[in-house]
């Protein structure tokens, strides 16, 4: 009990805190930064129509392909804890009994739907809000709602640890050609094309389809491996 | 293709990317290819140092724009001399660890060998970047390396550790990610040159308290007192040589990004006060408790966490030579702690408590691994005649010529408590007798030459200290002359 | 009408910062604490990108309707780095959450008091 008011008046003080400071920094005022600059460039160097898109894949390109190898560490390593050495009688347990059939029909209807929605997204990205990490998530939803209606669907980790990995390859050649050529690392090389266009923004385009890949797979191996076999250890197996 | 400083981080990426299909071929190419990685940075590291040292900072610009709009990497005197002895020790580290547990399962030795590879990529990326933002984000990467490696082994309590690494790493993050929120605010820009160059115009009530964020999220990261709860159940149950890489490695990048914000973006010289008080108290707490600890690794872990407090002192001082003693004690820490790191690993393989009274007696049963600590131990409490006496040495000096005759006592009552601890353990290992019943696990032939090769540094340096000192003197007036890093890097086009 | 807005955004970031924190010191429960964690990121995330606003600005996305305009944009900026930092979140969370897996393993339980080494 004495701790929790504890918790609560040192939460008191930092909200202060927090306010205090936030009062200073007006809310809705334009301030001079480097926003303006990319908006001015995306249109007129780059051609690609989303701003945003224009800065995470080019501008600051080198931030998502290290959030790209997060994504892909988080995956491995969160694979890595939770190993288990296979046992004889281990069975894939999922849930015991059948889902409704309500669920069932209903995700017959969405799951294309959804896939394709997750597809446009990416495929879309310097065009409309969106991109290669909304759209793979939206498909990775689309997984996760088969997994939890069709007890026998399984996902093959095989054919995701591929596509993770000639993504990823896809992303980081991509920059490395810019580096042969003569130029910076991830400079962009193949020709811009039309504003709003869907073939613009030279390899911006290539690199968030890949990015949108790999994360639906990436996304979709994480929640598979989270789903299986998790009852606790028997005793003789604690050490 | 010239050598240049994203080498250092494309082709770890590629490579990491690979590692899943290459295995398919073969399956020791997951083994090797981090090798061949790491001795291809090496290299790198080596040409781009003399490079540097005969001329000026290598910038680079990323995605062909230049900064302040595009991102930038940094290698100069004093990134470049980290990052080489990063590169160094962590190909040193990768041919310790070629056989550690042959009989792993295949998946696992995959993942093992990309995140080791990622963990030291990370680091490195977070010490050549020239923008704030780019090194949250490889802060992050080291983070979850981190955090993975922590867990790997089920045998150990690894996944308690790491839990409250976790929980402790996300609040460092966050604060990092609100200094640079609130940051991004007043000088509407994340180019760490471009943001030194506008500092002076931001109101000194928000500057202080953007510093102030930066220095707890930092400071968690660099074990600073009292923020590093995380370290000691870390360090003692991750695999012995990731320890070594926490404690050599990323370790130094906290230190790193603490120092590079205080000293090359803000302006406040008296953060510094601040910092040698927490240098101090972090060294005098740590080294207390160090002297109580009965397993070996917690031991190694609390002296690492005391020399870290060092190190923040000697920055602290805020002088030339008092950096150039700070940079130096980085460089010895790193080599004499992964030689003490690598070698206890071996001593207590296959203990379960990893006890120090277990190593009683192992002198004239393990005689190369045993010689080794002892000598690690003796470079680290800072015996002449190795390279541990000398980062010492002129510490104390530098503090003699700032007068901080508190610090210079501190100091010495550490290094008395040091030397007691470090020596019960030799004692130990030469005169008494082996009570334990554990097997032992005598060391790989790869594991011996990467000791040998720290042992042989440690002497070296140690007889002859101005092998490295011309570098590292460089790497000194590199961090403190603000001017010039600004004006190196906004002058790329 | 600024001030209602201001209150809400900012308000709303810290309330979540602080009910975040609250859960990672006082709950109990692992999951509870990694939950808090997530929520603690959503209120810096929706604060980042609060900043980023400004008065009567549209999207930054020049569609055929407004390519030619002087339209005002909001920052593209805090969007991108936020866009990161959502994912970085997510990756920390994960790996939390296959700690948590592994503790109930070997515990059988997910309360903080039972599993005897995570006292600080």
């Amino acid at each position: 009990m004495i701790k929790k008011v504890l918790v609560i008046l040192l939460l008191a003080v930092i909200g202060f805190y927090l306010v205090d400071l936030l009062a200073q920094i007006p809310f809705g005022e334009k301030r001079d930064n480097v926003g303006d600059y990319y908006l001015q460039e995306s249109v007129q160097s780059l051609k690609v129509a989303n701003a945003v898109t224009g800065i995470v894949v080019n501008f600051r390109g080198f931030d998502t392909l290290g959030e790209v190898t997060v994504l892909f560490l988080a995956a491995m390593g969160l694979s890595s804890i939770m190993y288990r050495k296979k046992k004889k009688g281990d069975k894939d347990v999922r849930a015991k009994k059948p889902s409704s059939r309500i669920l069932q029909v209903g995700v017959q209807i969405i799951f294309p739907m959804v896939v394709i929605l997750g597809a446009y997204v990416f495929i879309h990205g310097h065009l409309t809000p969106g991109g290669g990490f909304q759209g793979g998530a939206i498909i990775a939803t689309a997984s996760l709602l088969m997994l939890i209606t069709y007890r026998k669907f399984k996902v093959n980790h095989n054919t995701i640890s591929w596509i993770e990995s000639i993504a990823g390859v896809v992303f980081a050649t991509l920059g490395i050609i810019g580096l042969i050529k003569g130029m910076s690392f991830l400079e962009n090389f193949l020709p811009t094309g039309e504003l709003n266009a869907l073939l613009s923004g030279g390899i911006i385009a290539i690199i968030y389809v890949s990015v949108g890949f790999k994360v639906a797979a990436e996304l979709t191996g994480v929640i598979d491996t989270v789903l299986l076999n998790n009852k606790p250890d028997s005793n003789n197996e604690n050490n | 293709m010239v050598i240049s400083p994203v080498h250092y981080i494309a082709l770890p990426l590629l490579a990491a990317f690979l590692i899943p299909l290459l295995g398919k071929i073969n399956k020791e190419l997951v083994r090797i290819v981090p090798g061949l990685v790491l001795l291809y940075l090496s290299y790198v590291s080596v040409t781009l140092m003399t490079q540097v040292l005969q001329g000026s900072p290598i910038v680079e610009i990323i995605a062909g724009w230049s900064p302040p709009w595009g991102i930038n990497l940094v290698f100069s005197a004093f990134s470049g001399f980290l990052v080489s002895l990063m590169t160094i020790l962590g190909f040193l580290i990768w041919v310790y660890t070629y056989n550690f547990k042959p009989e792993e399962s295949y998946s696992q030795t995959t993942k093992f060998y990309t995140l080791f590879m990622m963990l030291i990529t990370g680091t490195i990326g977070i010490v050549i970047t020239g923008d704030i933002f780019n090194l949250f984000v490889f802060m992050e990467i080291t983070a979850i390396s981190s955090y993975s490696l922590t867990a790997f082994y089920r045998e150990r309590d690894g996944a308690e550790a790491a839990f409250k690494y976790v929980l402790i790493g996300s609040f460092a993050s966050f604060f990092v990610l609100l200094a640079i929120v609130i940051l991004y605010t007043q000088v509407g820009t994340l180019n760490m040159a471009d943001i030194a160059r506008k500092m002076p115009d931001v109101d000194p009530y928000i500057k202080g308290v953007i510093l102030l964020f930066f220095f707890i999220g930092f400071g968690i990261e660099a074990e600073m007192f009292p923020l590093n709860g995380w370290a000691p159940d870390v360090y003692t149950q991750a695999p012995g040589p990731i320890a070594a890489i926490f404690s050599g490695m990323v370790v130094k990048a906290g230190v790193y990004a603490l120092i590079r914000v205080i000293f090359t973006l803000f302006d406040v010289p008296s953060v510094l006060n601040l910092l040698l008080i927490m240098g101090l108290l972090t060294m005098v707490v740590a080294e207390v408790i160090a002297m109580r600890q009965e397993r070996i690794k917690r031991m190694l872990a609390y002296s690492s966490i005391g020399q870290m407090g060092l190190v923040l002192v000697a920055f602290s001082i805020g002088t030339k030579d008092a950096i150039f003693a700070a940079i130096f004690l980085m460089f010895n820490h790193a080599v004499i702690k992964g030689l003490l790191f690598l070698s206890s690993t071996f001593m207590v393989y296959h203990s379960k408590g990893k006890e120090i009274s277990e190593m009683n007696g192992l002198g004239k049963l393990m005689p190369f691994t045993a010689f080794v600590f002892s000598l690690g131990a003796m470079a680290i409490v800072g015996l002449p005649p190795f390279s541990g006496f000398w980062s010492k040495l002129y510490l104390l000096m530098a503090a003699a010529d700032a007068q901080l005759v508190a610090v210079i006592a501190i100091v010495l009552v550490i290094s008395v408590i040091e030397l007691a601890y470090y020596f019960r353990v030799v004692h130990r290992i030469y005169f008494k007798e082996r009570t334990s019943v554990v097997p032992i696990k005598t060391p790989t032939i790869n594991a011996k030459f990467t000791l040998a090769v720290l042992a042989l540094v440690i002497v070296v340096i140690g007889v002859y200290p101005d092998l490295i000192s011309g570098m590292i003197e460089q790497a000194a007036k590199d961090l403190l002359d603000k001017q010039n890093y600004i004006h190196y890097v906004l002058s790329v086009r | 009408m600024n001030q209602l807005l201001t209150i809400s955004f900012y308000g709303t970031s810290v309330a979540l910062i602080l009910i975040g924190l609250y859960a990672v010191l006082a709950k109990k429960n692992l999951l509870k604490i990694v939950i808090g964690l997530s929520i603690i990121d959503g209120g810096l995330h929706l604060l980042f990108v609060s900043i980023g606003y400004i008065s009567k600005g549209t999207a930054p996305i020049f569609s055929p309707e407004v390519v030619g305009t002087n339209a005002v944009m909001v920052d593209p900026v805090p969007q991108a780095l936020v866009l990161t930092a959502i994912v970085i979140g997510f990756a920390v969370t994960a790996v939390a959450l296959s700690l948590v897996i592994r503790l109930y393993r070997h515990h059988n339980t997910v309360s903080i008091d039972e599993i005897k080494n995570l006292k600080w």
